[in-house]
């Protein structure tokens, strides 16, 4: 009995050492793939995640002297594989808080209600209905992977007057739904902006390999179509495989001088080093997920110098966005990424538009959210200054929000006017050579 | 490049997949059960030589360059791979008093914990062994082969291995008993081989060949935590089409699918390669399918061999 209740005890204890193991290790993997992947998951859309805030606002009857906080709602990743993403999201929405509710809206906070997506669709979709329906919401933030945002909109927003502005996709299938808006700019600007670039260059001939998913296609057809010289060579790879020797010698036997490659930090630092090791010269170009430091630490010294890398980025030479990260750092200790830079324009937009319309109504919202922050007015490039103009009895047309991630100026599509950042590899690091408008 | 610059590449990739694939035939000749934590056995084979190398250094000389020091770390790598799988044949699979399903699912679980540790351990982003890397080999590049000398060394260390363990298996005592289990453990028992004595060490030497993979896998490419796994499949292909359970038929497994691997390029134009076949001729196939075509080369040898290149016949 004793040896049977011990034998039990150890099956028991190791059952549960195996589940905690597990348990981290799927934690691990997730968390993994969001960060290093991250920018190439967000690119390709093909994670989802979105958190959704709402605070239910019992305050949108319209038009009364109300002094309750006006409350919209954001879906984020607040957990799953894009949590990492949720987290940047969290901090930018925090400060841009802090800075509209230091002013107020009309003498009146902002909240924000955030529910949690899980990065998936269903979570997603389950957010924003609970925002929508339950909380009344007119504004919704949401959400980070391209495929959540569209879920949501196609599922709880479309047929309804409430504004969806997402934080962080960046799938290029968004610009084909002008109503669900978006703040960081679609893959299609680094699609066009690398054409350009190779272009200027003076190539005519190139070279790619993309990484055998959505990302990797829908960016690879978006420059394929912007190209006007000849592609010599143009093939997926899939992720994770331990060789791409065949890869590398197919673009070098293609005869193109510019190899471009749309592929993740890992696939990337291999094909280098196999470049490398296999004597081949080219010019290299990549879209925004081939850049990492942990490239750089795997590749040996000077096999990319001159390469060129085009990355969304805030305009970081702005003062706006220079206060922005100097306030960021001060509340958090670290540098803000772009990905919490998207996050805290969308608020700001938000409050914006709420303080520029007549009523606290989505159909109200849908007519001001794009004109304050659109090209026509005067610029402010902060919201107590934004907000100063409508109070001053400045219309939405009046006044242009610059954001601290770039003009915003969404077109009809619904996406913003994108800012990127061209970095050239010189002596083994990334150097910022200029930045992209478009 | 060239046809042969396609074979050299074949060859080192070869070498890899052998190196996986026979500790894995092994063991499932003698344990009797598909190992689906051999590819983390790998893996922790390439990080233990990680952490020895970063220890240990260079060592001052260095042979096909490689540094003293990374030879030394090869043979930590092995040892710990040994030891490791050593020890979770004693802790679990031989207390577990299960069937071989129940083994092979215990073992995707093991394959779990592994990888779990190394990544608690080592993160999960990829990293590389500290050694300089190196260009081609000049005097091989005008015949279109573009390997450098760590790719020699890799061919060479494999080599040295697979002839020692056809050494062992051939003219040995061990290698006797070995052989004899594998044909018929219950015979071998009655024979007077300690058959349990038998069975570890065939996880010594299957899980250390696995770890040298491990090792030159990382040389070859990168580590990451889910290197080993990430080649599993490739591997269990050779194993499956040189006839499971056959050490001999692993190796022709693992170099045949290596091969195939680092080949498929060559299928789009295999007009200008072959003699008889008119220039433009070719099967339009991407390299991308490179692991699918192994996989139908595979499906079609069993199809003309049900049990495998070096399997016995069905009777």
């Amino acid at each position: 009995m004793d040896v049977a209740d011990r034998r039990t005890l150890l099956k028991l204890t190791g059952g549960a050492g195996v589940l905690a193991l597990s348990g981290c290790l799927s934690t691990t993997d997730d968390g993994d793939g969001s960060g290093d992947g991250g920018n190439g998951d967000d690119g390709s859309g093909d994670g989802s995640g979105d958190d959704g805030s709402g605070d239910g606002s019992s305050d949108d009857d319209n038009g009364d002297d109300s002094t309750d906080a006006y409350e919209i709602g954001m879906v984020d990743s607040l957990t799953g594989s894009l949590s990492a993403f949720g987290e940047r999201n969290q901090r930018g929405v925090e400060l841009a808080l802090q800075r509209v509710n230091e002013v107020g809206i009309d003498g009146r906070d902002l909240e924000l209600i955030v529910e949690d997506s899980e990065s998936e669709n269903q979570g997603g979709i389950a957010a924003a209905q609970k925002l929508v329906n339950q909380d009344g919401v007119p504004f919704l933030i949401g959400a980070v992977g391209s495929g959540v945002s569209l879920a949501i909109y196609e599922s709880v927003v479309q047929d309804t007057d409430v504004v969806q502005l997402s934080q962080n996709s960046t799938g290029l299938n968004l610009t084909d739904f002008p109503g669900l808006l978006r703040m960081s700019p679609s893959g299609r600007t680094q699609s066009l902006a690398l054409a350009n670039l190779i272009d200027d260059d003076g190539y005519d001939e190139v070279a790619i390999t993309y990484v055998n998913n959505d990302y990797g296609q829908s960016l690879t057809d978006a420059f394929v179509e912007a190209w006007d010289g000849e592609v010599a060579y143009n093939n997926p790879h899939d992720q994770e495989q331990q060789s791409y020797s065949g890869v590398i010698s197919e673009m070098n036997g293609s005869g193109a001088d510019a190899w471009l490659f749309v592929t993740y930090q890992a696939e990337f630092a291999t094909m280098v080093n196999e470049v490398f090791s296999a004597g081949y010269e080219a010019q290299f170009y990549g879209a925004d997920s081939v850049s990492g430091d942990n490239v750089l630490e795997n590749t040996p010294e000077g096999s990319m110098d001159g390469m060129k890398i085009v990355v969304p980025s805030a305009p970081v030479e702005e003062e706006n966005y220079q206060t922005f990260a100097s306030e960021f750092e001060a509340e958090y200790g670290q540098q803000p990424t772009s990905w919490s830079a998207y996050a805290y324009d969308c608020v700001m937009n938000a409050a914006l538009s709420i303080q520029a319309a007549d009523e606290f109504t989505g159909a109200a919202l849908q007519d001001t959210v794009r004109r304050v922050s659109g090209p026509e007015g005067e610029e402010a490039t902060t919201f107590e200054a934004a907000s100063q103009i409508l109070s001053d009895g400045g219309g939405p047309d009046d006044v242009d929000y610059q954001g601290v991630s770039g003009p915003i100026d969404f077109d009809e599509n619904g996406d913003p006017v994108g800012f990127l950042q061209i970095l050239e590899v010189q002596d083994h690091d990334y150097e910022g050579i200029g930045f992209i408008e478009g | 490049m060239t046809v042969l610059g396609y074979l050299a590449n074949g060859l080192v990739f070869s070498s890899i997949i052998v190196l996986g694939s026979i500790g894995l035939s092994l063991v499932y000749s003698i344990a009797d059960f598909a190992n689906f934590a051999h590819g983390d056995t790998m893996t922790i084979g390439a990080y233990s030589a990680l952490v020895t190398f970063g220890a240990v250094g260079g060592l001052g000389g260095a042979v096909l360059g490689l540094p003293y020091g990374f030879f030394l770390a090869l043979v930590v790598g092995i040892a710990v791979a040994a030891v490791v799988a050593v020890g979770t044949e004693k802790l679990i699979y031989e207390p577990l008093d299960i069937d071989s399903i129940g083994l092979l699912i215990t073992s995707i679980g093991i394959a779990f914990i592994y990888r779990a540790v190394i990544q608690i351990r080592f993160g999960a982003d990829f990293t590389r062994f500290d050694v300089e890397p190196l260009r081609p080999i000049e005097w091989l590049v005008p015949y279109g082969i573009r390997v450098t000398l760590h790719d020699v060394a890799i061919v060479a260390s494999a080599a040295v291995l697979v002839i020692g363990l056809h050494v062992l298996l051939q003219y040995t005592d061990l290698g006797r008993k070995m052989r004899a289990m594998a044909d018929n453990p219950d015979l071998a028992r009655v024979s007077g081989i300690r058959t349990k004595r038998i069975k570890l060490w065939t996880w010594v030497i299957g899980a250390g060949l696995a770890g040298a993979g491990g090792v030159f896998l990382g040389l070859f490419n990168q580590l990451s935590p889910r290197m080993g796994f990430n080649l599993l499949l490739v591997i269990f292909a050779a194993v499956i089409l040189g006839g499971i359970g056959s050490v001999y038929g692993a190796m022709a497994g693992g170099f045949l699918i290596g091969m195939i691997n680092q080949l498929t390029p060559l299928l789009s134009r295999l007009g200008e390669v072959l003699p008889l076949v008119p220039d433009g001729f070719g099967i339009p196939i991407g390299i991308e399918y490179a692991n699918a075509i192994a996989f139908v080369i595979m499906v079609a040898v069993l199809l003309v061999r049900p049990n495998g290149i070096a399997g016995e016949a069905a009777t």
